[in-house]
């Protein structure tokens, strides 16, 4: 096979004349991370709400709550996103949907990509929040309505502490795949990191050394996540607990 | 103090209480014993508003427990409950388990809720294991937290629900110690709990219960000498053996 290998195709200078190749793939890790880390920021918010909601004795909430849940996790992500990126604009109000069509359409698709992945991971998220809260011994919530608390501060000061400190790996595994159901994010023209990836191959015809860069970025990526992850496991365990020290 | 009048509930199809009617006076103990599945403990869990009655009426202190205007966080304030498995709050302290409620329930500062939580963990005896987490006591160590928890609320009666029933033998006297010390100051009890020894040194009611019928509701002195009911002697019979 007569490949040649040119690592130094990163520091060539890029098509555009701009940037060199390596720059065109820091910002693909750029938005991989921005990205993904807004999203993730909006599932926890939306997740944990959702998840509480789907334990509380209102039969409508928790109602409402499952439906959410069962819609954004049973429409395939791609799906998904093409409705918030293609169909969406045209059923908002003709004025919305103009400025929304008008406005940068890197601001078009990271926003699309956002609440996408955004919301499909809420879905996933509230799941783990909600099995956190049941696998709790049912008797800590009644002692602590008995010591006066309303159901409100009985989630926030007894529940949900003990809830998220259990549900911390499941969680840990969420934060992982939102990073890589990033990818997905490409198909709508976003230029994140496996978008560049791709986009190297067209411009350089180096397609091993761009798709292992894009391989080791996610992996630095990931890795860095599973250690923070970790520490922070380790940093809230309750001692005499189990798996406690 | 409490009030049960003709008291009933029903899963379902399934009667679990049937107009239990009883009382508990201020400064009284009431023992509340019976055979397992009786629903002593879903009794006591009416008392305070944890389970749910469909008919009849509990009040406690005046206040009437069923009535959905009650304000029932307020009213379990002061009540203190314990419970069978402890339930102490296992992320938090021994002390911010005294001083949690203190400071969001009844807003008392922090240094007032220390204080007070402190005096109470020296009381049962465990002012050294302060910061320590209730996963590193035993259980009846746990226990006695749990009734310093309740105390630390003030309360104007507790509640205690099979108390000893989680605990190892060797256990359970250091938890009947602190109720019994508890009792003799006059605080208002209804205690569910086959702890006849307790019961027969403090009490002043006992309560039997046998499928959700309250069937005998009696001194104590009248109750261990002489039970009504065939149930009772049946029951009086079996555990006093021991």
């Amino acid at each position: 096979m007569g490949y040649s290998w040119n690592w130094g195709v990163f520091l060539q200078p890029s098509a555009t004349g701009d940037d060199t190749y390596l720059g065109w793939m820091f910002y693909g890790f750029k938005m991989t991370i921005g990205l993904s880390l807004s999203a993730w920021l909006m599932a926890l918010f939306l997740g944990s709400i959702i998840g509480v909601l789907r334990t509380v004795p209102n039969k409508v909430l928790s109602g409402l709550a499952m439906a959410y849940v069962e819609l954004f996790r049973n429409i395939p992500l791609l799906v998904q996103l093409f409705l918030w990126y293609f169909v969406l604009p045209e059923l908002l109000p003709a004025s919305l949907g103009n400025a929304y069509k008008q406005s940068n359409p890197v601001v078009q698709q990271f926003l699309a990509a956002m609440i996408c992945l955004g919301l499909f991971t809420s879905a996933r998220v509230a799941e783990q929040v909600r099995s956190g809260i049941s696998s709790l011994p049912p008797g800590q919530k009644n002692a602590s309505l008995a010591i006066g608390f309303t159901l409100a501060q009985t989630y926030r000061y007894v529940m949900l502490p003990m809830a998220f400190r259990l549900v911390v790996p499941p969680l840990t595994s969420e934060f992982l795949n939102i990073f890589k159901n990033s990818a997905v994010c490409s198909t709508i023209g976003l230029l994140e990191l496996a978008a560049e990836g791709r986009q190297l191959v067209d411009y350089t015809a180096q397609p091993y050394e761009s798709f292992i860069a894009v391989t080791l970025a996610y992996l630095l990526i990931n890795v860095v996540v599973m250690f923070s992850m970790r520490w922070l496991e380790a940093h809230v365990r309750v001692p005499g607990y189990i798996g406690g020290k | 103090m409490i009030a049960i009048n003709k008291v009933s509930k029903h899963y379902g199809a399934f009667q679990v209480l049937t107009d239990c009617t009883t009382h508990v006076n201020k400064g009284e103990v009431v023992v509340v014993c019976g055979p397992s599945g009786s629903g002593k403990s879903t009794l006591i869990k009416c008392v305070n508003g944890l389970e749910p009655f469909q008919s009849g009426e509990i009040t406690v202190n005046g206040v009437s427990v069923g009535d959905p205007k009650t304000d029932l966080p307020k009213l379990r304030s002061h009540v203190g409950m314990v419970f069978q498995n402890f339930e102490l709050f296992p992320h938090m302290s021994i002390v911010e388990n005294l001083t949690v409620a203190q400071i969001k329930v009844l807003g008392r500062d922090k240094p007032e809720a220390d204080e007070k939580g402190i005096q109470l963990l020296d009381r049962v005896g465990l002012k050294v294991q302060a910061l320590k987490y209730p996963g590193q006591l035993s259980g009846g160590q746990q226990q006695r937290v749990a009734i310093a928890r309740a105390l630390a609320m003030d309360p104007i009666c507790m509640l205690f629900d099979e108390p000893t029933s989680a605990l190892d033998p060797e256990m359970i006297n250091e938890v009947l110690d602190v109720m019994t010390e508890l009792a003799q100051e006059g605080m208002t009890m209804m205690c569910v709990t086959h702890e006849m020894g307790f019961a027969k040194r403090v009490a002043s009611r006992v309560v039997f219960m046998d499928h959700g019928h309250i069937v005998e509701d009696d001194l104590k002195d009248a109750f261990f000498a002489n039970p009504r009911s065939e149930r009772a002697q049946q029951f009086l019979a079996k555990i006093l053996h021991h």
